[in-house]
């Protein structure tokens, strides 16, 4: 586990003139009845910054979202936003913006009134809560549907009214608790970009929960990587994939190949694929080429086209349990049908290399 | 006309012929109330009913005493009713079986079961002698000004159906995360039941206020046997000395019934589709 210090000299002035926040979790312990949920969790979020929790259902990132807008009780621990801790104060006294994957707009209001909310409830005056509600329509591309009532909108739309509610009130940080998985692709993609742009634009302390990796990369500055109750990477988008810290970050964020291989061997070498070898390493598919050879001991298993690239599945001939991936242009593939016999070469260092027993998975 | 036509003709008029019959069943004796009400035996019109109801005077304070524990009633009931409803689907989801049988309780308890268990401790009270706090509270509940053990009594009555209705258009709701969002936007638990909660269910609220009202209104058993004189219980003296004015009376207090449930009924329904549309909406896209 790797843990990010931020470096809080200059914090950046966001947008709406409101300092951004900056959130420290510190040995959270957190557990329903005999169920551990959390195991002594620790993080830093740099003020201004969009984090995202990613992991498989169950790994404790929900959970992590509902304690920092204090919905759920930890055993032991503390969480500060902004340097003071927050675990004395309820939800409605936390001043966070929180964006759930239901929408879950209030039917009985329009899209104007649920985006004003926030506001009334701090009783703002109504000038001002209409220039701010004129403003986030604006901003999130809901200009001229301020009359609609939610259940007149598509999913996209309530989502944005959702952002724009969350954002009304200018939160010490926003909460996206799966925002995008209730969507179809197409609309996913949009209102994820949306999203950062504009986080970016105010500011805003974002955490960002998800249990899609593709999402947590393209938008977060830094992704933890969470399993088990606990972090097993908290790093940039890049580190995570090129640089895996736990078999399970490589296996879990993108796909990954594994090898047995001598403890003597280093990339340059052929690449054994018998399973032998006390070390595993770990290589992404765009770091295995592929060449057609009568000697090799790999076998093309089949292709998943993908448009620019194909990716090659690889396996030893007659045995359909292994595969292996290769990312190969789709011109090269071509050229290597299901069925050829082809040999693997490393391109460049592998991502990780570590003894059986830490591999674990299918090597113990 | 074909054969199949026919048939259908046919079937399409058995259909009607139970609501007409059940329509006549209750409409014939409404309309002879009316009638006996405004003409003599010789057929010749007369107001002397309203006009004997008006000239008395008595009837003032049995309505506005019926009227005020119809209003009380209420807002005891919603009042109640509503957060604890709430507060079990937030926080207690288990104890909704224990909630809904004891509210369906009072529909297998005749009235005058429960009157008797009342008077009994009602009398028990009174027993503790003169100036006793016992015989205080007792006196309290029954007076004839306020008589408020009949709103008491008149809410557990009403339980039945309003905690039914208010339950169901619940379950329409996505409670919990409205609540959450509620109170992250900065909202206390008692502001997100007026704004959020509330507005949402209010075809059921509007029904538990309507049927309250129309059964407290014209409730007898009770009022009767704790010898409070409420409206009907005033409706039932009056019968042995202006006879054709407690008829018209019965008329009247029949038709505000019929109006409030009416109302009970639309409200529930033209409240009910707006929110209804709206968690279907919302229920498709989890």
């Amino acid at each position: 586990m790797s843990t990010h210090t931020p470096q809080s000299t200059s914090a950046p002035q966001s947008a709406t003139g409101h300092e951004p926040m900056s959130v420290h979790f510190s040995h959270i312990h957190k557990s329903y009845g005999p169920t551990k949920v959390l195991t002594d969790l620790s993080m830093d979020i740099e003020a201004g910054s969009m984090v995202s929790l990613l992991g498989p259902s169950g790994c404790g990132k929900t959970t992590t979202l509902r304690i920092l807008a204090g919905f759920e009780p930890i055993d032991s621990g503390d969480v500060l936003v902004g340097g003071r801790s927050v675990m004395g104060l309820p939800p409605n006294k936390r001043d966070m913006g929180m964006v759930f994957q239901s929408y879950s707009l209030f039917p009985n209001l329009d899209v104007s009134d649920n985006i004003e909310y926030g506001l009334r409830i701090r009783r703002v005056d109504r000038s001002a809560r209409q220039s701010r509600t004129e403003e986030l329509l604006e901003v999130c591309g809901l200009a001229g549907m301020g009359s609609r009532y939610p259940h007149q909108l598509s999913g996209g739309q309530q989502q944005r009214v959702a952002l724009a509610r969350a954002l009304a009130t200018r939160p010490k940080v926003l909460l996206l608790d799966e925002p995008l998985s209730a969507l179809d692709a197409a609309v996913r993609s949009t209102l994820r970009d949306e999203i950062r742009r504009v986080q970016q634009a105010l500011g805003t302390t974002t955490v960002f929960i998800t249990h899609d990796q593709g999402e947590a990369l393209a938008i977060a500055d830094r992704v933890a990587v969470m399993n088990a109750g606990g972090i097993e990477q908290y790093a940039r988008p890049d580190e995570i994939y090129t640089r895996p810290a736990t078999p399970f970050v490589a296996r879990f964020v993108g796909t990954i190949n594994e090898f047995a291989v001598p403890s003597d061997w280093s990339f340059q070498h052929p690449l054994p694929v018998d399973d032998h070898g006390e070390d595993i390493v770990f290589i992404r598919p765009e770091n295995l080429s592929v060449e057609p050879s009568d000697e090799g001991r790999l076998e093309v298993k089949r292709q998943t086209y993908t448009g620019e690239r194909t990716m090659v599945w690889l396996g030893r001939p007659g045995d359909d349990e292994t595969e292996w991936a290769a990312s190969l242009s789709s011109a090269d593939a071509a050229s290597i049908p299901a069925g050829s016999r082809v040999r693997a070469l490393v391109t460049d260092e592998p991502s990780m290399r570590l003894s059986r027993t830490e591999a674990g998975g299918r090597w113990t | 006309m074909t054969f199949t036509s026919r048939t259908d003709t046919v079937t399409r008029v058995l259909a009607w012929l139970p609501i007409v019959a059940l329509a006549i069943f209750i409409v014939t004796p409404q309309l002879s109330s009316l009638a006996y009400s405004f003409f003599r035996s010789d057929g010749s019109f007369t107001t002397s009913g309203l006009t004997g109801l008006a000239d008395s005077g008595a009837i003032v304070a049995p309505l506005t005493r019926s009227l005020i524990v119809a209003a009380l009633t209420v807002v005891v009931l919603v009042g109640s009713l509503v957060p604890a409803v709430v507060a079990v689907h937030l926080w207690a989801p288990r104890l909704r079986p224990v909630l809904s049988i004891l509210c369906t309780l009072p529909l297998v308890i005749p009235a005058i079961a429960i009157v008797a268990g009342l008077s009994a401790v009602l009398r028990e009270l009174a027993s503790q002698g003169r100036g006793s706090l016992g015989m205080q509270i007792s006196m309290t509940l029954q007076s004839q000004d306020l008589p408020l053990v009949l709103v008491g009594t008149y809410a557990v009555l009403c339980l039945p159906f309003t905690y039914r209705s208010i339950d169901a258009g619940l379950s329409t709701l996505p409670l919990r995360t409205l609540y959450e969002s509620s109170a992250v936007l900065g909202a206390s638990t008692f502001t997100t039941l007026r704004r959020v909660v509330v507005p949402n269910i209010a075809g059921s609220v509007m029904f538990s206020a309507f049927y309250t009202f129309a059964l407290s209104i014209a409730e007898y058993t009770v009022a009767a046997t704790l010898s409070i004189n409420m409206l009907p219980v005033y409706l039932n003296t009056l019968s042995s000395t202006n006879f054709r004015g407690s008829i018209t009376l019965s008329v009247l207090l029949n038709l505000t019934t019929w109006l409030l449930l009416a109302s009970a009924t639309v409200s529930a329904s033209r409240f009910g589709r707006k929110t209804s549309a709206a968690s279907r909406k919302e229920g498709s896209i989890r």
